[in-house]
């Protein structure tokens, strides 16, 4: 008599378990993905087509309107640009500044490279908010900056309500990330190539522009592609620096939606935004590509 | 026409001390990791600064090349003083241990590079790179970059790299050092066959003893910052200055023992002599383990002749090496280790087989016990 044996072959149930196992780990982030993410996302592409009815009403409709519209009227287009132009003004300050620091803390070593890199993250501890009102406070017309500016013996400018305040606060706040972005992107950097150019003849600066920044460069455009989406996105520190008279797309998006309520419009902007980003990381990976190819 | 060492105004030539280290010196914070060091390398030669990590080498070699400053003291190259210029204005090659090849840039790209910075012409660094690499036997990865390299491949672009700039001095950090065994001999051969087809003054900085030996003109043997020796590899292996020169450079065996009126040296219950007269009564005295010859059947040690030293002896161990086997014996409360080349038919050895081991006077190095 022969008894028949349900046991699967070793090697299939083993496979079967790590698969189990690897869907079992993702599921919960899929899901939290899939309802909180996707589905509103594609909700927004679906009420973008919808028609907007005075005082807030939305009309059921598949009508490209609000898309014609935003692409007709001269108010969005400059809003889109400077929107635009604005942002890449801020990654490209961020940079600038950021990027010393950010050499500087990849040379340090030990407690100190420890210290000094607690500095940089630090202000990710207090809200944007908090530090937005740090700086209207230092950049007001009778503020600190303006004194000091003033007793240099110069008229002061307008720091403040203005394109001028919204990329001084920007710039600050998003150092931290422009920071750590070089910093990740900066393993490349072996101080020892450095000392070969020395050696080779080149002096600092062409030690610099030769060798040290090209091996940065995936350093920079990831630094660059993290801080433009973020200033493009950026809504407290526009509206409260701008004072209601810079108008972004973020700033825009809110307007629409809360005051405005028209809520096709804001989806329009917003799903705007998400082709912008999209078009940055495209961007950003055919440089990625030049730089490693 | 003997010597042809015929010195021109500000030419040097072959032989003439060209690289001079005058009184250098290295302090970080209070420890002083180089102190007074005095060297003359001539043109031409390739010397190597041999010695254990943390002996001062690198730093040394570094502030040839201006990567360090020193504390104090003076370099000169060819009688112009270099010691405040800065690396890229000193004309030197340096081969890195890691290589540190430019990762961005393709081979002929990393080559030409030094080129480019003294302003050549596209024509002139084309020819010169296509040179250099044809030197090294690597024209045909001109185009790759250096991820795509063997780390032997890497070396050599490295080694055209330094050199292809015609410098006034290579200098070698542990070249070697990343490369298997195999390689490692491969490339000891054609450096030194570039070296000395290029006439290039040369600074090579290793902890391994047989790079040093086979390769260079004269070693600097150095130890915790100073100068142990200078000299040929043939006068380092033979008449090694000190009991750490002895013992780095080369296996050694070593037996305390003590100076007689006579001038021999007591070791337990023998009598020894050297070529050199023992400095202090108790002394330290050295034998290579090769140049021991083992009599297996000597009844005792009398025959105790004008230019050998014998020594009655009890095998306590042996191994084999493969070329070598290795006899330990016990020699009066010391180990002794002997060498002798194999033989197919090797006559096998027991512990406790009593021998007598001799060896030239020639051979017996002593030292001071406290040197």
């Amino acid at each position: 008599m022969t008894t028949a044996t349900f046991d699967m072959p070793v090697g299939a149930q083993k496979s079967f378990g790590t698969a189990g196992v690897a869907v079992a780990l993702l599921l919960p982030i899929a899901l939290v993905n899939a309802i909180g993410f996707i589905l509103p996302v594609l909700n927004l592409a679906r009420m973008s087509f919808n028609e907007a009815l005075p005082g807030g009403g939305i009309a059921e409709a598949l009508t490209a309107a609000n898309w014609t519209g935003l692409l007709h009227d001269s108010f969005y287009i400059e809003l889109i640009t400077n929107s635009i132009v604005v942002s890449l003004g801020i990654t490209l300050a961020t940079l600038l500044v950021s990027y010393p620091i950010a050499l500087y803390l990849h040379r340090a070593s030990g407690a100190w490279r420890t210290f000094l890199t607690v500095l940089v993250i630090s202000p990710l501890l207090t809200s944007a908010v908090v530090r937005t009102y740090g700086w209207i406070a230092l950049l007001a017309e009778q503020g600190p900056v303006a004194n000091v500016i003033a007793s240099m013996g110069f008229q002061p400018p307008r720091m403040m309500f203005n394109t001028t305040g919204v990329v001084i606060g920007l710039t600050e706040i998003l150092m931290p990330y422009m920071i750590l972005s070089l910093m990740a992107g900066f393993g490349r950097l072996d101080p020892k190539v450095e000392e070969a150019a020395r050696t080779l003849g080149a002096t600092p600066f062409r030690t610099f522009w030769r060798v040290i920044l090209p091996l940065t460069l995936p350093g920079i455009a990831l630094g660059c592609l993290l801080c433009f989406v973020l200033a493009i996105s950026s809504f407290i520190t526009p509206k409260l620096m701008g004072g209601g008279r810079v108008f972004l797309l973020a700033t825009e998006i809110y307007d629409q939606a809360i005051v405005t309520l028209n809520w096709p419009l804001a989806a329009t902007l917003s799903m705007l935004v998400l082709i912008i980003f999209g078009a940055a990381l495209a961007v950003y990976s055919r440089i990625l590509r030049m730089i490693e190819g | 026409m003997m010597h042809q060492t015929i010195k021109r105004d500000g030419v040097e030539t072959i032989g003439d001390p060209y690289l001079c280290l005058e009184g250098m010196n290295k302090k970080y914070g209070l420890v002083e990791v180089i102190s007074n060091l005095n060297l003359a390398v001539r043109k031409g030669e390739l010397i190597a600064l041999l010695g254990p990590s943390g002996c001062g080498k690198t730093t040394t070699l570094r502030m040839i090349a201006g990567l360090i400053a020193p504390t104090a003291g003076r370099i000169t190259v060819g009688g112009r003083d270099v010691t405040q210029i800065a690396p890229h204005g000193r004309d030197m090659g340096l081969v890195f241990q890691s290589y540190a090849l430019f990762p961005h840039m393709t081979v002929a790209k990393n080559v030409a590079f030094g080129l480019e910075m003294r302003g050549l012409s596209r024509a002139d660094i084309a020819n010169k790179v296509a040179k250099a690499l044809g030197m090294v036997q690597l024209e045909h990865l001109a185009e790759r970059k250096p991820r795509e390299l063997s780390g032997g491949q890497q070396q050599r672009v490295a080694l055209a790299r330094a050199l292809v700039i015609e410098p006034s001095i290579l200098l070698l950090d542990e070249p070697l050092s990343n490369l298997d065994a195999k390689l490692r001999d491969e490339m000891r051969t054609q450096i030194r066959d570039i070296q000395q087809q290029l006439g290039i003054t040369t600074v090579f900085v290793t902890h391994d003893q047989v790079e040093a030996l086979s390769m260079c003109d004269r070693i600097v043997v150095m130890k915790g910052g100073l100068i142990e020796q200078v000299g040929t590899p043939h006068e380092i292996y033979e008449r090694p200055a000190t009991p750490f020169v002895a013992s780095f450079v080369g296996r050694t065996n070593r037996v305390k023992g003590k100076r007689t009126a006579d001038g021999c040296i007591r070791i337990g219950s023998s009598m020894i002599r050297s070529a050199r007269p023992a400095v202090q009564d108790d002394v330290m005295v050295m034998v290579r383990p090769h140049r021991i010859h083992i009599d297996w059947n000597a009844a005792s040690t009398e025959q105790q002749g004008e230019t050998a030293n014998r020594m009655a002896a009890v095998l306590s161990r042996i191994t084999f090496v493969g070329d070598v086997i290795q006899y330990h014996f016990d020699v009066g409360g010391s180990e002794f280790i002997v060498e002798e080349s194999t033989k197919k038919s090797q006559v096998s050895r027991d512990q406790g087989d009593k021998a007598v081991l001799s060896w030239s006077v020639e051979d017996t190095l002593v030292f001071g016990a406290d040197q």
